[in-house]
This record gives C-alpha cells, sequence and structure tokens, in this order.
C-alpha cells in the first residue's frame, strides 16, 4: 500500500502513467508503449533537474542583485517554477493536466468552440499554476484538481476562441487556432498596430540582413542577454560579496559560468520538456482526433511565423527593446523584471506577425514594441498576487498573460471567501 | 526511414510536423520514425531526412543529410508533395 501511495506521489510516474494508458488507447505496438513510458518518466525526471539547475543558480544572483540595487530582481520563465513545485504538487499538476484536457474534449465536442489545446508544455505549466494558486489559497487535494481542472479545460476553448478572428486574418481560414497562454496580448497588440498602422506597406518588401539570424538560436540570444545582465548587478553590487559569492575566483569568471549555468538549466530543462512531450502530445491528439468530430486544433505560436517572417524579426527586436524599457520602468513596483528572453522572442515574433498583417510595417513595430513592453510590466504588476518564497523560489515568476490574467480572476472570486 | 524534424524549441512545430509526416507515412505506407529536435541539439544526429520550416531550413547549413524545407507548414499538401517526392527519387538510386 505504502508503495502505491509513494509511486501515486512520484510526479514523473504519474506523467507515465498517462502516457502509457494514452499509447495503450491508441493501440499502440507493444515496444512503442514500453518506449514511450520509459521516456516520458526519463523525460519528466529530466526537467526536474533542470529547475534545480536553474533554481541553484539563481540563488546567488538574486542576492548579488539585491545587495546591488536593494530590490528584488525576477526573470519570468513558467516551466522552471513547473518543475520546481513537482515535489509538494505533482499530483495536482498531473490531474489538473490530464481532466482539464478531458474537458476540453468534452467542451469542444458539445460547444461550438472546436478548439482542441495541444501546446504541451504550456499545459504542464498553468497546470501548476493553478495548483499553486490554489495551495496559497489554502485550497489542495481533490478540491483543488476539480477547480483546477475546470478552469484548465474552459480557458482551454475560450482563449483560442478569442483569438481565433485575428488568426483567420494572418492565416486566412479556420484549419489551425491559436493554443498559447500569450495569444491575448498578442492580439491585443497586433490590433493596436492595426489601428495604427498601415496595412499596405508589408514588412514582406523589406530586405532584412541576415547578420543577426544566429541569435534566433534561444542558447545564444539567452547566453548573451544572461551575461549582460548578471555582469551589470556584479558592477554594482558590493565587491566584497562578490568574491566570496565566487568564492574567491576572477569575477569575470564567476559572471559567465552563473549566466551559462542558469541557460543550462534552461536547456536540460527543455531536453525533459522536448522527451515528454514527444509522447503525450500524439497520444492527447490522437484521442481528441476520435472523440470530436471537426476538431481544430490549437497549436504553438511559431506556427505562425512562416506567414511573415521579415515580421518576426523586428517584432521580436521591438519587443526586446520594449522588454528593456519596461526592466527600467519596473523599477518603481515592487520588483524588477529582467529581460525574458524566450516570453519576449516568441511573443514578440508573433506580435509582429499580427501587427502586419493588420497594419503593415509600421504596425509590426508598434505590435512588438507594445508587445514587449506591456508583457514585462504585466508580469511586474501582478507579482505580489503570487508568493513563490514558500517553494523556495527566488529570482522566477510566471510569464504567460492568458494564465497571469486568470490568476487575477481567480484571487478576485477568492476575496468573498477571505482567500 | 528516420526522420528528425526541427523548430526553435523541439516541441512545437517540429513535434507537429513529425506527426503529420507519421500519418503521412501511414497513408503511404511509408514507415516513418524520428524525434522532434531544436536548433542546437540536431547536429550530429544520424538520419535519412531533415524536414524544417523554410525559415528554419535556411539557417541549417554543411548538413550531410538532405534538408526539406517547407514554406507553410500548415499546408498539408505541401508536407506531402515534398515528402512523396524526396521519397521517390531516394527510392529509383
Amino acid at each position: 500500500m505504502k508503495f502505491i501511495t509513494d509511486f501515486l506521489s512520484t510526479p514523473a510516474f504519474i506523467i507515465g502513467l498517462v502516457a502509457l494508458l494514452g499509447l495503450l488507447a491508441l493501440r499502440k505496438s507493444g515496444s512503442d508503449v514500453v518506449k514511450g513510458t520509459i521516456k516520458t518518466i526519463l523525460g519528466f525526471l529530466i526537467l526536474q533537474q533542470g529547475a534545480g539547475i536553474i533554481v541553484n543558480s539563481l540563488i546567488p544572483f538574486s542576492q548579488l542583485f539585491e545587495n546591488a540595487f536593494h530590490l528584488t530582481g525576477i526573470i519570468a520563465e513558467d516551466n522552471a517554477i513547473a518543475a520546481a513545485v513537482q515535489t509538494v504538487l505533482s499530483k495536482e499538476t498531473s490531474f489538473i493536466l490530464v481532466f482539464g484536457f478531458l474537458i476540453n474534449l468534452l467542451l469542444a465536442r458539445v460547444t461550438k468552440m472546436k478548439y482542441i489545446f495541444l501546446t504541451g508544455h504550456m499545459m504542464f505549466s498553468s497546470a501548476a499554476t493553478y495548483a499553486i494558486v490554489l495551495d496559497l489559497m489554502g485550497i489542495n487535494g481533490w478540491t483543488a484538481i476539480a477547480i483546477g481542472s475546470v478552469i484548465q479545460g474552459v480557458t482551454s476553448v475560450i482563449f483560442p476562441a478569442l483569438a481565433q478572428p485575428f488568426v483567420r486574418k494572418v492565416t486566412g481560414n479556420d484549419n489551425v487556432a491559436f493554443g498559447f497562454w500569450g495569444s491575448s496580448l498578442i492580439w491585443m497588440t497586433g490590433w493596436l498596430g492595426g489601428k495604427l498602422g498601415n496595412k499596405s506597406q508589408s514588412t514582406e518588401d523589406l530586405k532584412i540582413s541576415e547578420k543577426f539570424d544566429f541569435l534566433k538560436e534561444m542558447s545564444i540570444l539567452m547566453s548573451i542577454v544572461m551575461i549582460l545582465v548578471v555582469g551589470v548587478t556584479a558592477i554594482f553590487a558590493d565587491p566584497q560579496l562578490l568574491s566570496q559569492l565566487s568564492g574567491g575566483k576572477s569575477p569575470i569568471l564567476f559572471i559567465i559560468l552563473t549566466a551559462a549555468t542558469f541557460v543550462v538549466g534552461i536547456l536540460v530543462l527543455l531536453q525533459g520538456v522536448r522527451m515528454f512531450l514527444a509522447e503525450l502530445i500524439p497520444a492527447f491528439k490522437g484521442i481528441s482526433e476520435k472523440i470530436v468530430p471537426g476538431a481544430i486544433p490549437a497549436l504553438d505560436v511559431p506556427i505562425f511565423y512562416n506567414f511573415a517572417p521579415n515580421a518576426t524579426t523586428i517584432g521580436f527586436i521591438m519587443a526586446m527593446i520594449g522588454g528593456v524599457i519596461a526592466t527600467f520602468v519596473s523599477s518603481l513596483t515592487s520588483v524588477v523584471v529582467l529581460p525574458s528572453v524566450i516570453g519576449l522572442f516568441f511573443m514578440g515574433a508573433a506580435a509582429g506577425v499580427f501587427g502586419n498583417a493588420m497594419g503593415g510595417r509600421r504596425g509590426a513595430i508598434i505590435a512588438g514594441l507594445v508587445l514587449g513592453f506591456t508583457y514585462q510590466m504585466l508580469v511586474a504588476l501582478a507579482f505580489p498576487l503570487v508568493d513563490l518564497t514558500k517553494y523556495g523560489i527566488a529570482g522566477l515568476w510566471f510569464s504567460s498573460p492568458d494564465v497571469i490574467f486568470v490568476i487575477l480572476l481567480m484571487k478576485l472570486a477568492g476575496l468573498p471567501f477571505g482567500k | 526511414m528516420y526522420v528528425i524534424t526541427v523548430c526553435g524549441m523541439g516541441f512545437g512545430t517540429s513535434l507537429m510536423l513529425l506527426m503529420e509526416l507519421q500519418s503521412i507515412g501511414k497513408k503511404h505506407n511509408i514507415k516513418v520514425s524520428g524525434e522532434a529536435l531544436d536548433m542546437s541539439s540536431f547536429k550530429g544526429k544520424k538520419a535519412d531526412l531533415i524536414v524544417a520550416s523554410s525559415e528554419i531550413a535556411k539557417t541549417i547549413d554543411g548538413s550531410e543529410i538532405p534538408v526539406l524545407s517547407i514554406k507553410n507548414i500548415l499546408d498539408k499538401q505541401e508536407i506531402e508533395d515534398k515528402f512523396l517526392q524526396f521519397f521517390n527519387q531516394n527510392k529509383k538510386e
């Protein structure tokens, strides 16, 4: 009995079990079932190791940052938080992920919103986010799973439905939907770009140098930004603390190693995500195709990039600028939001595409800039809503705008109950 | 045949592409297995084919493995046509 409860409180095994059931339901061959289940479990364990590296690399950095600027500095990164809380909230997270998906299927089956949300890493991070928010409100166990699953299921169709009129402007049809927890901010900034831009001058008529294409490789860009962030912080910090943290090593080496270790953590984490999603998502997709006729898959943000490649570059660069401005402006709030490269990159590029579809060059520039700024300011303003220190997490906060809007609604709904 | 699909993160559009290729394979009785990878980790891997969106494909150069560049990854017909063309050409050799 103890073995069973221990087994079910180990997140990797719960997710492994889900993959096993999914693969069996799809009548995969015996070898595929064994392979898929083991890879899912390994992937999940790798994910947790990655989160450990990230959290550890941010401890000395957070100390340094507070010493230098007398402010708390955070990076917006969902999956690291989600993986880091698995030691305490694994049951809630896994079941919200699974039941949320089933509610999504049910809603797609019975309503006109035929969307099936298939962006796995976001389904995982939002499931964990709702588990955290409910836990901090004093709700956990099956009650939390019930509430969290309903929220997850309902948002899985509502956000794609809200985005669809704008998606149509980009893709020209209803074959796919937008399954990404940043879709609302992207279509809102795209719409704004449309209002202020001029559709007749497209970004795609421009010739853009490919010199900066290497920045599209996440690990490179993230390393450069992190070295700059840690470096600038180290300059302003007390030299004594710096030499204490570096253990007497050269501060320059310490800066590069701290930044690189953070990036390594992200890469390890993503490798884990990749391994368990490669098994889970095809299973989810197969099941949805059987249960919901006419299902519209809601997919990850890069599906839009090819509609306007130049606009992605413009949107991303403008988002970085907007994000850096927000880093300075956010120091007026309770927290400094450091340039959060992954979010700025993926959302900024999409804002460029949506801005261009509705407002041409000027539209893409405005959409990217506004997205970068509002994205990070949203994180700064919402930061006091959820305190992650209980889970031993410092220097990180949630990064998905749609989910942050939902957190706000959850907190408002909890007010009458004093939670 | 073993196919590597590539995208920025290695689990978004690359996974979609791989699933699409597998269903095309099923339709035409071609056994397709493979993995979805990100831009940093596909190098040095062995495969019969790399498939990626044209944006990603243009950053892949010097690869010994043939690369299929897909203009519109939402266009199932384009993926099917290009994949079958590749498959038939290589069968003859």
